[in-house]
């Protein structure tokens, strides 16, 4: 049984490396897995979210969800609360967005996690395996995002 | 007039297409035709590559079935090296294949067609998604997402990574087996039976209401095509080819799969990238074939495994000793599901299982070499050329997704003449014509890769439908 099943903090950072800076959030949970504030903490990796983390997600006490953003200036971090009643987006076969995804956690499970989303704006989507150099100094910012909502959690 | 109904895209199938349905003056379906409109490339893009790099390259074919394409282009630089696998590091191919047919079968049925057996092919297009499931039949949905992630699983553990690994490598695999994984994957084999049972009784129960769907479902006679062991038994990994007509006599049987070409030809149609294989013998396009969940079926005397045998006596007597609607791929699914399981089962049971034996060693002894494994979809086979320095020069690919094209087309075209009415259009009528094509769950990203035979023609179009123009290439 994993960390976050048992009732731990889930962190997910999901995009596609092979997109530029669509590859924010697996580059800042490889940043996360060497600083020590998160050795408590179930980190992972994704392409893409996938009806399978749900199983997961329902044992957690928080999940944190690291993304690109499109609609923000390169390198900004932003830090949401998922709305608990926002709607899924549209299910597609492999994967599902954050609302899709708690909303199988609690369908199946009957237990959904508080859901605080860390995005970090991007300036390229083009094929390529590098961040863009706005986008990679903001790993830093991110992952103390990332530790604060962690930690504030944890105060309430 | 006559007139022309697109659907595009296909939806919850892996990869894009689209479906084209030509009606007559009177509405009548005259013709339909399933159209592969993505173009990747691999055959081409990997000449001049060190072939010892292409297993890890063939793996980017997919995320959903890289293994299958890992342990086919293994298995020909295992040919170019005239090397055969450690049994250890065989059989560990093996598990890892298998949790390859369980975690891909498992999206297939669950999350993919369910919607369609769960709300019916009429039902709100809102509804018919995993969500959709999970809120009507919470445990069918569990049991799907417990089933892929155990086979994602048992992938990551032996092969590195859940998508893209790259534990197999020419000559066996690359890391030895531990206790501790073995126990691990054996816990969940129980758990994994039982969901998947549980599945197969549902199905079985369901299955009557569909009964009028399957007569027409892709329903006709077909040559069926897969691998199987020495005792005629299902084998997702080695053993010879057969090739059985509708009938279920033997077309061909104990096929070295290394000599393929002496047996199935590659056609190109001007509509779509995805090739059309055909058996030899009976010519193009009369040596239609299919492969997959229901053609592994048909073509084997037993699956090899208890509880699989014990299902597959009772699909005999319910749908026949050949299965010829494709409609029943589903219930074929969930039955090479529960032997994948127990075959894994078996196999970590073994006891060299955790010899540190995993992978033999050698240079490049041969120009040429063939890979040949049972993929989710399929039959999948590798064939590379390569020079004295082991330079890939030429690649050919044929995808079980291929294998399968004519008679999709076919299927397509059956059901599209059942349902579709011209003077009243409805969802149910078109979503029945896409649904035909996931029985087959095609994988287009595998195959879609013959760079300089592909097929690109356009059209220009008269408000009426006239070709005032067209461009072919």
């Amino acid at each position: 049984m994993t960390m976050a099943a048992m009732g731990g903090v889930l962190v997910v950072g999901y995009g596609n490396e092979l997109r530029s800076d669509d590859g924010i959030g697996p580059a800042v949970v490889a940043h996360l897995a060497h600083d020590r504030r998160f050795r408590d903490v179930d980190v992972r990796a994704a392409h893409q979210l996938t009806p399978e983390l749900a199983l997961d997600a329902s044992g957690a006490a928080l999940l944190v969800l690291v993304d690109a953003a499109t609609d923000a200036p390169a390198g900004e971090v932003a830090v949401r609360r998922l709305d608990p009643g926002e709607a899924a987006g549209d299910v597609l076969t492999h994967h599902v967005d954050p609302a899709g995804l708690v909303g199988l956690a609690r369908e199946l499970w009957g237990a959904a996690p508080p859901v605080v989303i860390v995005s970090v704006g991007v300036a390229s989507l083009d094929v390529g395996d590098r961040l863009s150099p706005a986008v990679e100094a903001a790993i830093p910012r991110a992952a103390d995002a990332v530790a604060l909502a962690i930690e504030e959690h944890r105060r309430a | 007039m006559s007139q022309t109904i697109v659907i595009d895209p296909v939806t919850r199938i892996e990869g894009h297409s689209r479906i084209t349905i030509q009606l007559d003056d009177r509405g009548e379906v005259v013709d339909a035709h399933f159209h592969v409109t993505q173009f990747r490339g691999f055959e081409r893009i990997t000449q001049g590559r060190p072939v010892h790099e292409m297993p890890a390259l063939m793996a980017r074919i997919c995320g959903i079935c890289p293994v299958s394409h890992l342990i086919a282009s293994a298995k020909a630089v295992d040919d170019i090296m005239a090397v055969e696998p450690t049994p250890t590091g065989a059989d560990l191919r093996r598990i890892i294949n298998l949790g390859q047919i369980v975690q891909s079968n498992a999206l297939s049925f669950f999350h993919l067609s369910s919607p369609d057996l769960l709300f019916g092919f009429d039902g709100d297009p809102a509804v018919r998604n995993i969500i959709g499931v999970a809120r009507k039949h919470p445990e069918l949905a569990r049991d799907g997402i417990g089933l892929r992630r155990w086979g994602q699983q048992i992938i990551e553990w032996l092969g590195g990574k859940r998508i893209h690994p790259e534990g197999i490598v020419p000559g066996g695999v690359a890391f030895q087996l531990t206790a501790e994984v073995r126990d691990r994957i054996l816990a969940g084999v129980p758990e994994a039976i039982a969901a998947v049972e549980r599945a197969i009784a549902w199905y079985k129960t369901d299955m009557l209401r569909w009964e009028e769907e399957a007569a027409t479902f892709g329903n006709f006679r077909s040559a069926f095509m897969g691998l199987v062991d020495r005792h005629g038994n299902v084998d997702h990994y080695g053993g010879w080819l057969r090739v059985v007509d509708a009938d279920g006599h033997h077309l061909a049987d104990k096929v070295d799969p290394k000599t393929f070409n002496d047996y199935i030809g590659e056609a190109v149609e001007p509509w779509s990238y995805l090739k059309s294989t055909y058996w030899k013998p009976m010519g193009y396009p009369d040596g239609l074939y299919r492969v997959g969940p229901l053609a592994r079926l048909n073509v084997a005397e037993r699956t090899g495994t208890p509880r699989a045998d014990e299902e597959l006596e009772k699909f005999r007597w319910r749908v026949g000793r050949i299965a010829s609607s494709s409609f029943h791929y589903h219930y074929a699914r969930l039955i090479d599901t529960l032997h994948a399981i127990e075959k894994i089962d078996l196999l970590l049971r073994g006891p060299e299982i955790l010899s540190h034996h995993v992978r033999s060693v050698a240079g490049i002894n041969r120009h040429e070499g063939i890979g040949v494994s049972e993929a989710p979809r399929g039959t999948l086979m590798h064939h590379y050329k390569v020079d004295d320095n082991g330079l890939v020069e030429w690649v050919n690919l044929v995808i079980a997704t291929g294998h399968n094209n004519m008679a999709m087309n076919r299927a397509v075209l059956q059901v599209a003449r059942k349902h579709v009415k011209a003077d009243r259009l409805e969802e149910g009528m078109l979503n029945r014509v896409e649904a035909v094509i996931r029985c087959y769950d095609p994988c287009l990203s595998c195959s879609t890769h013959a760079l300089g035979q592909m097929a690109l023609r356009v059209q220009l179009l008269a408000p009426d439908g006239t070709v005032l123009s067209e461009l072919a290439r």
